[in-house]
């Protein structure tokens, strides 16, 4: 809920504000609230800083592996956001991405025929694991943060248990088309990105999706509004759960293999994500589209540190310091913004 | 939160849907060919450029892997056959891994050393690596993809030649518990099958078994916890990296002259053991090597195959290069032994990787 869709595209004017026309016209071309100013700014210059340290970035390689690199992180990152736009969070997800990454490789032991039966079962096992901490953090009462912590062993272990180690195989025809592109150039993880996000687009019209907005934006104020607080609390983790199954089968797509460790270390980059993406982490403030270009930031990040030359024992530090710069950049330019009142209405 | 404008743009949305899917349909799908590197097939003369990926650090082990392949790199690189060490070094998980390997890939490295996170989860990025047109070696651990060789030491052999001698310690009948690494982890699973096999055959029985991750600290908290439970044990199993700690927990006891206990090659326990046998003339031990030097074993094996060599149809096993097993440290050779090493910090593991001649004999 920060300003409003001045910033969808990384080109689009910053300065005055835009004409209430252009305004509009953004508004309904995208309905998008892509990302803030702030996340759009922070793209265009890993972009470009990217495309001028590496020296084939735009090749048709280098666009299918970065984009296979971002998918995951993009997608739990959004898992994480709608949790945390509810007012919770989640510590679990990397394990519930693990888990389901372990289900599905097991089910479809690099066979084709069973790849239905194997995502179904890997996205259900996402699902209920969400809502398993969905009950215990509106059902129970626990802190999310603690609650998620202990149910992270849970799902962890539970991973081990399916997959003692390191083996299964995920069918061909998964991680081939992971690495397709379509129309020449466009890499399939690419789509599958706008797929996301048009999909939190659905949902976000939906009027569980304002639910969110208003439960994370107090709670109490939702609940005399006839809210079902518990409900949508519940139905975020949920959700939450099945979005960070589908990371476990990109992750799966990616490396074509399962590991019973696969993601694990997902679940603080994507609170980083979303942060830098504009996402407020005590809820009601924020989305998704800026989660994923969060998201994609800090890959490429993470890829800029070693094409600078920074030596190996030197990456971790610097990586650190910049994702604090970046971070405190997204919050210096979303905190204007943010100023309205979180849910009074009206679809942005 | 008027219901129609919200019906409008849910409509947008279902159209984008729908238009991505017919994109998507409509557009013949393809796999980007292999970019126009310089990394093509067959032989070239170089200088190479080559990756390393290393995914765990913080072990002294992985420390002394990299630092010796430097120094051999940069005899390499004097007389002109390389060019440039690309090194990838971080504690991450598979994923992260890839990223390492993607990162090597888009540095135009002709080739990459690779000590892997799973035996199997890197697959796809090592084809991805290979259809660039890269040599990929794993070393350390061996890997299943066909685009990999693997430059190892025989893991249940390693594990067999201290389990042998611990079972002619504690004789037939014998009682012994076991101190492994990870569980699950391949390499353990690989050196406890070939331990158990051991044991086995010789009629020693296991009353216990847990694991340290290969850390001496821990080693030392696991040994003290299954000694206390299993006081009258004849002797220990415990693999390398924690063998000094598991003799600090039987010391602590005052049992070291009683239960027979595997050490290990590095010279923090090779001192406790020079210490031991001033002590006690019937002090026996012994240290297999497992040489963090396998990375430069590695390097003269993957700049042989970067210059177009060709592997002897018997130097490999499917996909795996077996090194040649370091000498094992006995009470025979100590003194000899513990003198070439005694300087070194404790955490220095006894060393050796196959000369450039060793490595020429595998290649036609």
């Amino acid at each position: 809920m920060t300003t409003p869709s001045r910033t969808e595209a990384p080109g689009a004017a910053a300065g005055a504000p835009p004409p209430p026309l252009l305004l509009r016209a953004g508004r309904s071309a995208l309905s998008a609230r892509m990302p803030t100013l702030a996340v759009a700014a922070l793209l265009v210059v890993t972009v470009a800083a990217s495309a001028v340290l590496q020296p084939n970035f735009f090749s048709a390689y280098s666009m299918t592996a970065s984009f296979a690199t971002f998918l995951p992180l993009a997608t739990i990152a959004a898992a994480q956001t709608i949790i945390v736009l509810a007012g919770g969070i989640d510590l679990s997800l990397g394990t519930i991405v693990t888990l389901a990454a372990a289900v599905s490789v097991v089910l479809m032991d690099g066979d084709d025929a069973r790849l239905p039966l194997a995502l179904a079962a890997g996205l259900a096992t996402g699902a209920a694991c969400g809502l398993v901490n969905g009950l215990v953090v509106a059902g129970l009462r626990l802190q999310p943060i603690v609650a998620t912590f202990a149910t992270s062993s849970v799902f962890g272990g539970a991973a081990l248990l399916v997959l003692p180690q390191p083996g299964g195989e995920a069918s061909p025809a998964l991680t081939e088309t992971f690495r397709m592109v379509v129309a020449l150039y466009v890499p399939v993880p690419a789509v599958l990105l706008v797929l996301l996000w048009a999909a939190w687009r659905l949902l976000r019209r939906h009027r569980f999706g304002q639910y969110l907005y208003a439960v994370g934006g107090g709670a109490d104020a939702a609940y005399t509004s006839a809210v079902p607080v518990s409900a949508v609390r519940v139905f975020s983790y949920t959700a939450g759960g099945l979005v960070a199954a589908l990371a476990g089968v990109a992750l799966l797509a990616d490396s074509g293999a399962g590991d019973p460790t696969l993601g694990t270390e997902l679940t603080l980059g994507s609170i980083a994500a979303l942060v830098i993406g504009g996402t407020r982490l005590r809820g009601g403030v924020g989305g998704v589209g800026g989660a994923l270009v969060g998201a994609v930031v800090l890959s490429l990040i993470q890829g800029l540190v070693f094409f600078a030359g920074v030596p190996t024992d030197a990456r971790e530090f610097v990586y650190g310091c910049i994702i604090i710069a970046a971070i405190a950049l997204a919050g210096l330019l979303t905190a204007r913004g943010a100023r309205r009142p979180a849910h009074a209405g009206g679809p942005r | 939160m008027g219901s129609i404008p919200q019906w409008r743009t849910r409509r947008h949305a279902f159209g984008a849907l729908a238009a991505a899917g017919v994109v998507l349909a409509a557009t013949a799908c393809s796999t980007p060919e292999a970019g126009g590197g310089d990394g093509g097939e067959g032989a070239s003369d170089g200088p190479f450029t080559i990756g390393v990926s290393n995914g765990f650090i913080g072990s002294e082990w992985r420390e002394q892997m990299l630092s010796v392949l430097e120094d051999a790199f940069a005899e390499y690189e004097s007389e002109g056959v390389v060019d440039e060490l690309v090194v990838e070094s971080a504690d991450v998980d598979v994923n992260g891994q890839i990223q390492q390997i993607r990162n090597l890939i888009r540095s135009d490295v002709d080739a990459i050393i690779v000590n892997p996170n799973s035996p199997t989860a890197l697959d796809e990025v090592f084809a991805e690596a290979a259809d660039q047109g890269i040599q990929i070696v794993a070393i350390d651990q061996a890997v299943e993809s066909e685009h990999v060789t693997n430059v190892v030491i025989d893991q249940a052999e390693w594990a067999s030649i201290s389990a042998e001698w611990l079972a002619e310690e504690v004789g037939e009948g014998g009682e012994i518990i076991a101190v492994n690494g990870i569980d699950g982890h391949p390499a353990n699973e690989d050196r406890w099958s070939g331990a158990q096999q051991v044991f086995e055959e010789a009629g020693v029985e296991v009353v216990a078994n847990d694991f340290a991750e290969w850390d001496q600290s821990q080693g030392q908290t696991v040994t003290r916890d299954l000694l206390s439970s299993n006081p009258d044990v004849d002797g220990i199993f415990v693999q390398d990296g924690m063998a000094l700690g598991a003799m600090q927990a039987l010391q602590a006891e005052g049992l070291e002259d009683e239960v027979a206990i595997t050490g290990e090659a590095r010279v923090g326990y090779m001192k406790e053991w020079d210490q031991l046998r001033q002590d006690n003339e019937d002090f026996s031990s012994i240290g297999v090597p497992n040489p963090p030097s396998v990375s430069v074993s590695a390097l003269h094996v993957v700049v042989r195959m970067l210059q177009g060599q060709e592997f002897r149809s018997d130097a490999l096993d499917g996909n795996t290069l077996y090194l040649p097993m370091p000498e094992t440290v006995t009470d025979e050779n100590f003194d000899e032994r513990f003198a070439e090493v005694e300087d070194e910090p404790d955490a220095y593991a006894v060393d050796h990787s196959i000369t450039p001649e060793e490595a020429d004999s595998y290649f036609q």
